[in-house]
């Protein structure tokens, strides 16, 4: 008996500070999405799940759904590719290391508003600093504006965001990198494989749970990214770079549905749930094979 | 949080601290919006002067950028942790009002008070024949042209009619040196109406009957009308990526000849651009001869749950001098609210702002329906598409005036 309630006891009290900071705003939340409410927060009518259907009958919603799901893949699977090489060459040691993990490591210490204000001034069709630089090396003719449509403004988003995931991603990478042993390499370099199979059968296993977490924590910091879209173009022009926690937020803040913003954070909440599930399922099999 | 909010959090603290000494009775939260710069200090400094006359009262100023102050009166009032007095947008009063959120200052107003106000700038606040707040900033709309390039195209005067206008844009488009005739603003707030000073031109209305006027003949011109200056060439190219402050740039620097904007931009020009030759005209007519012009107010209002409704009443009466007002509105470059406040010669001799005011009887003030934001968000969007060529003028207006005739219900 003492040994079957000892642990539960041990976990209580993280337990209830988990409960207090997740669960509590979770229930209210929830009660939000099923009330008719005004627009500062006071509760009204049950209305059960008219919200969500009005959602779903919402076309601006359902791209903004497809949008987040496309900007989320792009973003973190772009900071992946990016990021193994960047890492593997500062695992290297060559002169002047130092500066250039310094230079990586720099956008980090910078925060995202700031980095998404910078971005917008440079992507400015007339006075951008990305235009000028452009047509001072020839490339283009006459200015882009970059954020005057979708097609343009959207491809710009996801690569600041992977620009600004990198430096995280490739610290987790360095560390990963630096418990690799140096003589597996001494011992496949005798046995006769190339720099190409040392990577592929010695690198890239070994840094496997490294990318794994890399996946799953920019996964989550991706999907609820608001700074980056919401300083460029605020979800514009016409509802067209809108992601889920950008339009969430319009919904709630700039025209007072709040009952309308919390289902759709129940709806955000319930599709990273599910991420996470399939992330769990698959690192214990791993872990069992 | 910036240096200066930080500021006046340990301002407010400090007030704090001191106000449970023996003699200050009550405390009156004040939250302010910030215009400029200068926002904070100025009222930091009333609050002080007020202080000074008025022991027993401590004012507290919460300053918050104008960007977050929606967010910020949301969740401060969901959680009942609103200030006593707090500036609001006159276009947000209605939803304030019917839900019962700020209280009618009727009682406190003596005629004396009503007296000093210029009329225009304290009706848009008056609702079911009360008044619910008072205005703390005024604002209108009127058409910036740089006097050099016209000279250039040979153009001698800003044009009166929107037919003239677009003469003029082509003769500066002709220029051939990246110099646009018209700064069309088409992205973020006020992206509408930006949209109505043609609309009104044409001879429209936001709403008319209790229904949207974007369906009408004049909106569906107006929309023609831009999107031929757009595809023209007469305009700054990418529309959609230039915000209100994005176009006004564009001006100091030269690179369109016109926008339409508010006084403060003669402010901005004195110290950011002081070369620019530049002259303030009324927003072109429309073909019978139809003006008009956005007015502004923000009006700052006394919350119902006040505690402090005494001692709060005290600190507007006080700001609403004439001698607060000039200060502020000199700060700020708003047009004077207060009719003795217009006698000083620094409103009445400036030339800029003269114009401004002569534009006042054809002001349009944001229309008391609920759901405003709504209203304007729906707006923008279909006019984006315009201006974009993702959606033809008529059937996109008519496709938005129908989801603004069910908010309107």
């Amino acid at each position: 008996m003492q040994r079957a309630t000892a642990p539960y006891f041990l976990i209580l009290p993280s337990f209830l500070l988990a409960a207090a900071i997740i669960l509590w705003p979770l229930k209210e939340i929830v009660s939000l999405s099923l009330h008719d409410v005004n627009r500062f927060g006071i509760l009204r009518d049950f209305v059960g799940l008219e919200h969500f259907r009005v959602l779903f009958a919402d076309p601006d919603f359902i791209a903004a759904t497809w949008r987040t799901l496309i900007w989320t893949a792009c973003v973190v699977l772009g900071t992946l590719i990016v990021s193994v090489p960047i890492a593997l060459i500062l695992n290297e040691d060559f002169y002047g290391r130092g500066i250039a993990r310094i230079l990586i490591m720099l956008p980090w210490a910078i925060s995202l508003t700031m980095t998404a204000v910078v971005w917008r001034w440079a992507l400015n069709g007339e006075s951008g600093m990305l235009n000028s630089a452009l047509r001072d090396l020839g490339v283009i003719g006459s200015n882009i504006q970059w954020l005057a449509e979708a097609s343009t403004a959207f491809p710009m988003q996801i690569l600041i965001g992977i620009l600004v995931s990198v430096p995280f991603t490739v610290t987790i990478f360095l560390g990963g990198l630096s418990s690799v042993p140096e003589d597996l390499y001494e011992a496949a370099a005798t046995e006769g494989a190339g720099r190409w199979d040392q990577f592929r059968l010695i690198t890239l296993p070994l840094l496997r749970p490294f990318i794994n977490i890399a996946f799953v924590l920019n996964t989550i910091y991706v999907f609820n990214s608001f700074p980056i879209i919401w300083v460029t173009t605020q979800g514009g022009p016409a509802n067209s770079t809108h992601i889920l926690v950008t339009y969430l937020y319009e919904l709630g803040f700039r025209l007072g549905r709040l009952g309308d913003a919390a289902a759709i954070s129940l709806i955000m909440f319930a599709i990273l749930l599910v991420f996470t599930l399939i992330y769990v399922r698959l690192a214990m099999r791993e872990e069992k094979a | 949080m910036t240096f200066r909010q930080k500021l006046g959090l340990l301002a407010g603290a400090s007030i704090v601290a001191f106000s449970s000494s023996a003699f200050a009775d009550s405390t009156v939260r004040v939250t302010i919006a910030e215009y400029s710069k200068g926002t904070g200090p100025y009222f930091q400094e009333a609050a002080k002067a007020f202080e000074a006359a008025n022991p027993d009262v401590k004012i507290q100023i919460e300053v918050v950028p104008w960007d977050s102050l929606q967010q910020k009166l949301t969740t401060d009032i969901s959680a009942g942790a609103n200030a006593d007095l707090s500036i609001i947008g006159t276009r947000w009063l209605l939803d304030y009002v019917s839900e019962g959120i700020v209280a009618p200052l009727d009682e406190h107003i003596k005629p004396e008070f009503k007296a000093r106000f210029i009329d225009t700038f304290l009706t848009p606040s008056v609702m079911n024949g009360k008044v619910y707040g008072l205005p703390i900033a005024a604002s209108a709309r009127a058409m910036y042209y740089n006097k050099d390039i016209f000279a250039k195209a040979g153009i001698s005067a800003p044009p009166a009619t929107w037919a003239d206008f677009k003469t003029d844009a082509e003769k500066i488009k002709k220029l051939g040196s990246e110099t646009y005739g018209f700064g069309l603003q088409g992205k973020e707030i006020e992206t509408d109406v930006y949209f109505y000073y043609g609309m009104w031109s044409n001879g429209g209305e936001i709403v008319k009957d209790g229904k949207s006027g974007l369906d009408s003949k004049a909106a569906i011109e107006t929309a023609k009308l831009y999107k031929s200056f757009i595809d023209g060439g007469l305009t700054q190219p990418g529309v959609t990526s230039y915000s209100r402050e994005d176009v006004q740039n564009l001006f100091k620097q030269g690179k369109v000849a016109t926008v339409i904007t508010a006084p403060f931009l003669s402010g901005q020009i004195k110290t950011e651009a002081p070369k620019l030759n530049y002259g303030v005209a009324p927003i072109p007519a429309g073909p019978n001869g139809d003006k008009g012009t956005y007015g502004v107010t923000d009006s700052i209002v006394l919350f119902e749950n006040s505690k402090n409704k005494e001692a709060a009443w005290k600190f507007l009466d006080f700001i609403f001098t004439a001698e607060q007002r000039t200060k502020f509105d000199k700060i700020e470059g708003f047009l004077p609210v207060n009719a003795e406040e217009a006698k000083d010669p620094y409103f009445a001799d400036n030339a800029d702002l003269k114009v401004f005011t002569s534009l006042l009887p054809n002001a349009r003030f944001a229309p008391v329906i609920p759901g405003w934001e709504d209203i304007a968000k729906t707006t923008s969007n279909a006019v984006q598409k315009i201006y974009l060529g993702q959606g033809e003028a008529e059937a996109t207006l008519k496709e938005a005036a129908a989801k603004i005739n069910a908010t309107l219900k």
